[in-house]
Order: C-alpha cells, then structure tokens, then sequence
C-alpha cells in the first residue's frame, strides 16, 4: 500500500508557480499492477521520480512500508560519465551488497552489449541504456516490492522485448510495477489497475479499462 | 536466487550504515575518475606542491635568503603552502560536490551531504599524507621537522579544515542559484595566495601594515601554525578567538543553506 497524504508538488515557472499535483489524497492498494495515464506534461515522471525518492512534495507525504525501486528510465539513474560496469558497481553499493562482482556478471550477461559495457554510458544508444538500466533491475535481485518504470520497454529490440518481458512476467509473483507508457498495448500487457492524473488530482481505478475509457471522455479529441 | 547474492542485511541497515554504504560508493567513483585517468595519478597530487615550493624556494635563495628568523627556507614555506592548498583545493572541490552528483541523487539512498563527505575524506587523506611525506624527506634531508608544539599545530588545522566545510557548503547553495560561482571563486583565490603569508610571515612587514592582512582567516591560521611548528618564531598576529569565530561563523552559515536548500539540491 502507497499513501499519498495532503500531497502537493509545484514547480516556480516565470509565469509564476505551477502545479503539478495540489493536495492529493490517495491510496494506491498495491494489490495490482498499475499503469499511469495521462498526456504529455501532465506530471506521469514527476509522480514517478517522486514515488522513488528522487525527487521530493512540496507539500505533504507519501508514505508506505514497500520496498519501492529507483525509477527506471531513460532520463534518471545511469550516469553518463561513468561506464555500465561503474554504474552497476555504484547501486550495488549504495544497496549494501559487499561483493559487486557477482552483480557485475549478472548484468553484463543480461545487457549483451559487448565491451560497451566498459564504455561510458554517454557514448550508448537509448537501446543500449535501457538493457543496462533493466538488466540493474531485473537480473539482479533487489527484492523490491514496487518497480517503478518509466517508458522504459518503449525502447530495445525484438530480442530484448522479448527476454525482458519473460522476466517481468516471472517477477510479477512477487513484485507490482507502476508504469508510464503511451502504448496502451504495453499497458494492457503488464497492469491491471490505472491511475488517471487530471486537474492536479490523481484518481485510480480497479480496472485498467475503466481507467482508459475515462482517459479517453477526459483527455482524447473525437474526430 | 541463492544466499551469497543476497545483500549483506541490506533489508534492514541503519541510516547511518546506508550513508556508509553510499560515501564508500560514491569514493570508489571519485577516486577512479581523479586518479585513475592518469598513469601517475596520485603521485601529482605530492608532486604539485613540491614543485611550487622548490619555485619559491628558488627565488629565496637567488635572493640570497636561506632562513627566516632562524628557520630554513624549505621547512618555512612548506608549513604555509601545504595549509593554503588545502584551503584552496577543498573549496572549489566542495563548491561544485552537490551539482556535479545530481544524477546519482535519483537513487534515494544518496544524499546530497554524502558527496560533500566524500570529497572532504580523500582531500584530508591526501593533505596528511603529502604533509607527512614531504616532512619524512626533509627529516631525511637534515632538517629538524619535529614540530615544537602538536596540539596547537592540529587545532589550527582543524580550524581550517572547518572553515573550508563551512564555506564550502555555502558555496553548493551559491551554485544552485548562479552556476558562474566556481569562476568567481577562482578569481578571489588567486589573489589569496598572496594575501594569506605563505611566503612571508607578519614579522617581515612593519606594523603599520598589518591590517591589510588581518581580516584574513587563512593568514592568521598560518600564523599559528607556524607559532605551533618551530619554536624560533612567535606571532604578533596571530588570534585563535578570531579564526574560531570565522570558523563557527562560516559553519553554522553552511549548515542553515544546507538545511534551507536541501531538497533544491536533488530536483532537478
């Protein structure tokens, strides 16, 4: 379970300040997988950068006794500078695990990239990144409860589509994902809960279909 | 998944162990993207003072110079310069610690103090060993480097050390809100170097001028290190109260920007 208690998160803009959520109360149950749903600039990767701890409310909490991941995703957590392997080895340590070498090999054998794994991650392909960035998650234990990810399958080849979504499917015994994805096939295939952000509010619901239908009234032009 | 891949009780670490884990983390980072780039690595970072005060120790002799009140040229400049460049490798060093880990704050077990800590750890290491090196050589070479007094010699060093955190946690938050800081920051340091008595001590400038050098933390600070180190030289200068004051002064103003800004630090 995921609250969000009296949360409120704006940025300053030179129009003045903006919100992006304003006093949101909510309870994510957690018993599904959901998928978040909204248009572009609506706040889809700030409610994930937020729910993972990188970025922090304005105002109010979230609060929950899951372990939730870092948000994967094309944007945060590989850091350009620093080679896959580098990358790897640093959220290993930051998770407390002594010996990275194991962790090393599991994501080296995962990403196949080659010796781009030795390479700064700022010379990879977006592709490349996220076989790195789910290959930190997926084929290594972190045993989280929650994954977060953002737009993340929207990328990579057939092969990898096809492993990484075998993984995920093994993983979902365990672990919930909430996920950003403007394919709503790719939402289909993994959720079965939605979350709708609108007016500054998030409203959720029990079946990703509803969830859809409404998004489609709220947000879709007919033509 | 079998037990040896499962993290060291990472379930359940204190936050103290998650900022051990995270400094550890974000060292081996550091110290592979500073040292490790080059072939000698650390060896510049012994090599670069060294060659500074063999350069002004050079201009002393050709001055025709080879002691001040009683003390070798080489044993005199060293206790100024290695004070001074810690000062001015840990500011700039600190100044842009937060911005330039912003990436890794997306991972909630680093916060923005950890890089701070980190940066601080391999400065302080790398100043105790070069100070301990090159004396250990001077020892070898002939000179008394057995410092007079120890304890007034840590203290001043300690002052300085928190100094430099003080206003280099300051200047994170200047960063955050102009990125040009690191510049001007460069600027007001080089003319330091002059200001500051690594050269010269207050006993050879009349009087009369002192106070075009007594507001400076740092000269005072050399002062009584160098009232610390031989006992052939007292200082006229020198004020513990003051540079205990800039030190409080610059540390408590450090730690309220910290604390204002500190969820500026790891938006993005």
């Amino acid at each position: 379970m995921i609250e969000l208690a009296n949360f409120s998160k704006s940025f300053p803009t030179k129009q003045g300040r903006k919100y992006v959520f304003k006093d949101v109360n909510i309870i994510l149950p957690m018993d599904k997988s959901i998928g978040v749903l909204g248009p572009n600039g609506v706040g889809k990767s700030t409610l994930i950068r937020m729910l993972g701890g990188a970025d922090y409310a304005t105002k109010g909490k979230i609060i929950s006794p899951l372990k939730i991941s870092w948000p994967l995703g094309l944007q945060g957590g590989l850091q350009g500078s620093m080679s896959g392997r580098e990358n790897v080895r640093f959220v290993a340590r930051i998770h407390g695990f002594s010996n990275t070498k194991v962790v090393e090999d599991k994501v080296e054998a995962f990403a196949e990239i080659g010796l781009y794994f030795d390479e700064p991650v700022k010379s990879y392909s977006s592709g490349m990144k996220a076989r790195v960035a789910f290959g930190l998650t997926m084929a290594f234990d972190f045993n989280f409860d929650v994954l977060l990810i953002d737009e993340l399958s929207a990328v990579g080849d057939a092969n990898f589509r096809i492993k990484s979504e075998k993984i995920l499917f093994e993983k979902f015994k365990q672990t919930k994902v909430i996920m950003v994805n403007h394919s709503l096939g790719e939402l289909k295939k993994y959720c079965q809960a939605g979350l709708l952000i609108k007016d500054q509010r998030l409203f959720y619901f029990d079946s990703l279909n509803q969830a859809i239908e409404q998004y489609e009234t709220d947000y879709v032009k007919k033509h | 998944m079998n037990t040896s891949l499962s993290p060291n009780s990472a379930q359940n670490r204190t936050s103290f162990k998650i900022m051990i884990d995270s400094v550890h983390a974000l060292l081996m980072r550091e110290l592979k993207t500073r040292f490790g780039t080059s072939k000698l690595g650390y060896f510049w970072a012994i090599a670069e003072p060294v060659a500074q005060a063999a350069v002004l120790g050079l201009i002393f002799t050709l001055l025709g110079r080879h002691s001040v009140n009683n003390i070798p040229i080489a044993l005199f400049i060293f206790t100024g310069l290695l004070p001074f460049k810690l000062f001015s490798k840990l500011l700039p060093q600190l100044s842009v610690g937060i911005s330039a880990n912003k990436a890794l704050f997306a991972y909630r077990q680093v916060a923005p103090i950890d890089p701070i800590i980190t940066r601080l750890l391999i400065e302080l290491t790398t100043y105790v060993i070069t100070y301990i090196f090159i004396m250990l050589c001077l020892g070898w070479l002939g000179f008394n480097v057995i410092p007079e007094q120890l304890l007034p010699l840590f203290a001043a060093n300690a002052l300085l050390v928190l100094l430099s955190i003080g206003l280099g946690i300051s200047l994170c938050s200047a960063v955050q809100y102009w990125a040009d800081t690191p510049k001007v920051l460069a600027m007001v340091l080089s003319p330091l170097f002059y200001l500051s008595g690594v050269f010269y001590s207050a006993t050879m400038i009349p009087p009369q001028y002192w106070f075009l050098l007594e507001w400076n933390p740092i000269f005072h600070l050399i002062e009584l290190s160098r009232d610390a180190y031989f006992k052939e030289y007292i200082t006229p200068i020198g004020n513990w109260q003051y540079v205990f004051n800039c030190a409080l002064v610059a540390v408590v103003l450090g730690l309220s920007l910290y604390r204002i800004n500190r969820f500026k630090f790891v938006s993005q």
